[in-house]
């Protein structure tokens, strides 16, 4: 008995002196950069910041369609209930009125509000605590330029245990590695830059890195791909048949500028999103320092079927106006896409209204599961701010067989592949939305 | 400002990039001819030809279109096809309200256009972006295949047989 009371003791101290040493180790590593007076708010830094919240992606969570700018109030739905993002304006009472810069950057390096409470890591700080003392006092400079907004914060729906707050303070002693970005001087500056852009401000990972059971990103797989809110968010690694490694620099120039790459990809869901709040308001140097660090993200392999077809023969025999004669005949899907898609897609895959509207060489139409592709048919795409022409309603109206049907007709025929969506898989994802 | 070549003749129009080609001919160059339907390019009543393609133009800014050449219904009689489908369209009677047939006559054209001979099928695919509440599909079908061969393919209606002189 005496023994295994002694046993017990020996492992609460080892116990205790690992976490002690890793919280010791942790703190050590932390910036002593917290404690400062406010900077004043001169009209370069609000200006500056500006800039810089256009490039974190800050008003993406902040606001809800139709809703004020950076209010809050956006619903994240996760497997353990629902968070509300909050109200970010320099309202005093519902908002960060009374912040000080300390206690936003602290917000943003650590995941902790003024009140010392923590916050949950839908708000990205793993990614932004990488970003600079001096970003992010300028993005607060930019936020309390704002007109205050009096929007109260919506309750959490959040079961037990995850409601419990504290309890982030153990996740962060495993997810969180505070610290700030740092060069790497074996690489070229532009790359460094592009780092900082896409993962201090941008927090691309955040939607494009896989998550581990904790729900932590897993930074071995860095940008490999994941699916969130229905849709799938692309491997966008260097790799040349899963990734972005065979776009051009123009291609992903025109992407991150306009939404739309010439035969790769038009951005739809939470990605036209990303592209009309932030990626099209980067400068070129940052858009060029993005895409030299693209170049030189880890290649990752993705799903075996997914690569693109290089030249199906499908779209060979189509004309714009008609498919080959043969093909799909009687098809259900096929019917549905002659009356409702293609008078602006067509079938050569060149997209007759804009050229947003081509489907030849998508990953959505090359994808057998049809992930973005049935999204997109359910809630329709729009870059309407950027280009008045790039713009799809939804055919949500249409039934779970139909929609399934025109969706593999689509894949088949853009890609020469055979679709694999199946009413059912329609269904979930509606109910996703 | 925007210079649109519509019919044949450059119209100047103060109007934003973005707004959409059909109000643009409608209500400010005053071509009623072409109709507002659905407003989401899912019904066909607002087709026009841009470079002789049938296109939706209730979601087609203005901004893109350059100086492409724009031929709406009030002018298609003027393209050899849209004479033979306007004269075939008379001769079946093809309309019943009339609301989609503008839609019809112009997606009709730019199918006679790029396929002088049309099997059925060809104008089932081609045709079935353009809805009719009347249900005139058979006849549209009929129309079709009578501009494109010439030949009668059902009943002529007395109208178009007194424009043609007697009976043969």
């Amino acid at each position: 008995m005496r023994n295994l009371v002694r046993i017990a003791v020996a492992i609460v101290v080892l116990a205790a002196i690992g976490i002690a040493g890793l919280a010791g180790y942790r703190w050590l590593h932390n910036d002593r950069d917290v404690m400062a007076a406010d900077a004043p708010a001169s009209p370069e830094l609000v200006r500056r910041g500006e800039y810089l919240a256009h490039a974190a992606d800050c008003v993406a969570c902040h606001q809800v369609p139709g809703g004020k700018p950076y209010a809050g109030g956006t619903p994240f739905k996760l497997p353990f209930g629902v968070i509300y993002s909050t109200n970010i304006t320099p309202d005093k009472e519902t908002g960060i009125g009374t912040w000080s810069d300390d206690d936003f950057v602290r917000a943003l390096h650590h995941g902790v509000r003024k009140d010392g409470r923590h916050l949950y890591p839908a708000f990205p700080y793993t990614s932004y605590t990488r970003m600079s003392r001096d970003d992010a006092v300028a993005i607060k400079a930019y936020l309390f330029s704002l007109e205050p907004v009096h929007a109260p914060a919506k309750k959490n729906e959040l079961s037990f245990p995850f409601n419990q707050r504290w309890a982030m303070a153990f996740w962060n002693m495993a997810f969180l590695d505070a610290r700030r970005f740092r060069d790497d001087p074996d690489r070229k500056p532009e790359q460094n830059r592009g780092d900082y852009v896409a993962n201090a401000l941008g927090h691309c990972g955040e939607c494009h890195t896989p998550r581990n059971l904790a729900f932590a990103l897993d930074d071995g797989k860095e940008f490999a791909g994941a699916d969130i809110q229905g849709w799938r968010a692309y491997n966008i690694t260097s790799d040349k048949t899963f990734g972005v490694g065979a776009w051009t620099d123009q291609q992903l120039s025109d992407y991150f500028a306009k939404g739309h790459a010439e035969g790769r990809a038009a951005a739809s869901g939470p990605m036209a999103e990303a592209v009309e709040y932030s990626t099209r308001h980067l400068n070129e140097g940052d858009r060029n320092a993005l895409i030299s660090y693209l170049r030189i993200v880890k290649a990752q392999p993705g799903p075996a079927g997914t690569e693109i077809a290089p030249d199906p023969e499908s779209l060979k025999k189509s004309t714009a106006w008609a498919p080959p004669a043969d093909a799909a005949k009687g098809d259900l899907g096929r019917k549905i896409f002659e009356g409702a898609c293609a008078s602006c897609h067509q079938y050569d895959g060149k997209g007759q209204q804009t050229p947003y509207a081509g489907l030849a060489g998508l990953r959505s139409v090359n994808d057998p599961d049809g992930v973005n592709l049935t999204m997109a048919l359910l809630q329709g795409s729009d870059l309407k701010d950027i280009n008045s022409g790039a713009w799809m309603p939804s055919f949500a109206a249409y039934s779970d067989v139909e929609l399934a049907a025109v969706a593999n007709y689509v894949i088949g025929h853009f890609s020469g592949k055979q679709g694999q969506v199946t009413p059912e898989k329609v269904a979930e994802r509606r109910k996703q939305q | 400002m925007l210079t649109l070549n519509v019919n044949g003749e450059d119209r100047s129009v103060e109007v934003p990039e973005d707004m959409p080609l059909l109000w643009v001919l409608r209500d400010v160059i005053g071509l009623t001819g072409t109709k507002f339907g659905c407003g989401i390019a899912q019904c066909g009543a607002c087709t026009v030809h841009v470079d002789g393609q049938a296109v939706r133009s209730c979601v087609l800014p203005v901004g893109e279109l350059g100086d492409a050449k724009i031929t709406t219904v009030e002018a298609i009689g003027a393209t050899p096809e849209g004479k033979k489908i306007q004269d075939a369209w008379l001769a079946v009677e093809v309309v019943q309200c009339g609301y989609c047939q503008t839609g019809q006559v112009m997606s009709a054209a730019a199918l006679l256009r790029h396929n002088p001979q049309p099997t059925d099928e060809d104008i089932d695919a081609a045709m079935s972006g353009n809805i009719c509440r009347c249900g005139t599909y058979v006849r549209i079908r009929q129309a079709i295949h009578q501009a494109a061969t010439g030949k009668p393919v059902a009943e002529q209606t007395i109208a178009y047989n007194l424009q043609k002189g007697p009976a043969q």
